[in-house]
């Protein structure tokens, strides 16, 4: 795999992860949780800024950025804030991994974009309800 | 996602090898004398994973030091103490000939407070070494293996907070 390859790979993650994302802030109210709805809305946006920052990055290295799809399956209902915040929690452990592997093909500002995004993710996670991990985004470690 | 599946130390000591083997097959000239018997360089991410070994060091005899100082912080500390075993699990294994240095048991305060706020600024000392030897790696297999670290420091240090109130 190219730092190229990684490149898409990851933005055609983040395209996954912004879509996932729109749906299950369509599908939260701000009334009845306005935490959810703020973690949400939070991770929207941070998506969004890689989005395009990876957007630029595949520029760069001579790629023209993979498209988004029309639409992305989703797992269950996805009706409950419990099932929402696994959904969002699941979001940012594939982000983790996805940029991981780009931090393993890259170096110098590439890798440390990467690591503060994968970072991020897995940090971000606990604001969703998640757990902090030994491995998060290297489960095959553990 | 696409990860880039790591068994854990073998695969990691490879990774760490490697460079000095195709270093010497691609650059070195035979020796001279082939019976010189001088020490070979160590893998070109031996001092790098030395040093993040040596935080992870430290910042296990913190959390001891704090178990000690404050036994009702266990719950909160046990979870991190468990990943910075299975963190040092894999990268002193990494190293041929490696082995875990010790630290120097620091004094810490005995209200549970301020031993957690002890144990936070220990963990975020952690978190930029992890970081750092991330960037720094040749390997990139390493240098997941440390954003891997990182970022497990990152959640526990937000978890720690959390706890804090």
């Amino acid at each position: 795999m190219s730092v190229l390859d990684a490149l898409q790979e990851t933005l055609a993650g983040e395209h996954a992860a912004l879509y996932t994302y729109g749906v299950l802030g369509a599908r939260t109210s701000q009334a009845a949780t306005p935490d959810l709805y703020d973690a949400l809305t939070a991770g929207y946006r941070r998506h969004r800024a890689r989005r395009d920052r990876l957007r630029v990055l595949v520029e760069e290295a001579g790629g023209v950025p993979v498209a988004a799809a029309a639409a992305y399956e989703l797992d269950g209902p996805l009706l409950r804030a419990a099932q929402v915040e696994a959904a969002a929690v699941t979001i940012e452990e594939s982000s983790t991994e996805a940029l991981l592997a780009l931090v393993a093909q890259s170096v110098g500002p590439v890798r440390e974009w990467a690591l503060t995004e994968a970072t991020w993710s897995a940090t971000w996670q606990l604001e969703l309800g998640g757990e902090a991990r030994t491995w998060p985004g290297a489960p095959e470690l553990g | 996602m696409p990860g880039r599946p790591l068994s854990r130390r073998t695969t990691l000591g490879s990774a760490l090898a490697a460079p000095l083997v195709l270093a010497a097959c691609d650059i070195d000239p035979p020796p001279s004398d082939p019976t010189s018997s001088a020490t070979p360089e160590p893998p070109e991410d031996a001092e790098l994973v030395a040093t993040v070994v040596a935080a992870l060091v430290r910042a296990r005899g913190v959390l001891e030091e704090a178990l000690s100082a404050a036994p009702d912080l266990a719950p909160v500390l046990a979870p991190v103490a468990d990943a910075h075993a299975a963190h040092l699990d894999v990268l002193v294994g990494a190293v041929p000939d490696s082995e875990v240095p010790t630290a120097p048991r620091p004094s810490l305060p005995p209200r549970p407070a301020a031993v957690l706020a002890n144990v936070q600024r220990s963990e975020q000392r952690l978190l930029r070494t992890a970081r750092t030897g991330c960037l720094d790696a040749r390997s990139g297999d390493l240098a997941r293996v440390l954003a891997s670290v990182a970022a497990s420091t990152s959640q526990h240090a937000a978890a720690l907070t959390g706890s804090a109130g």
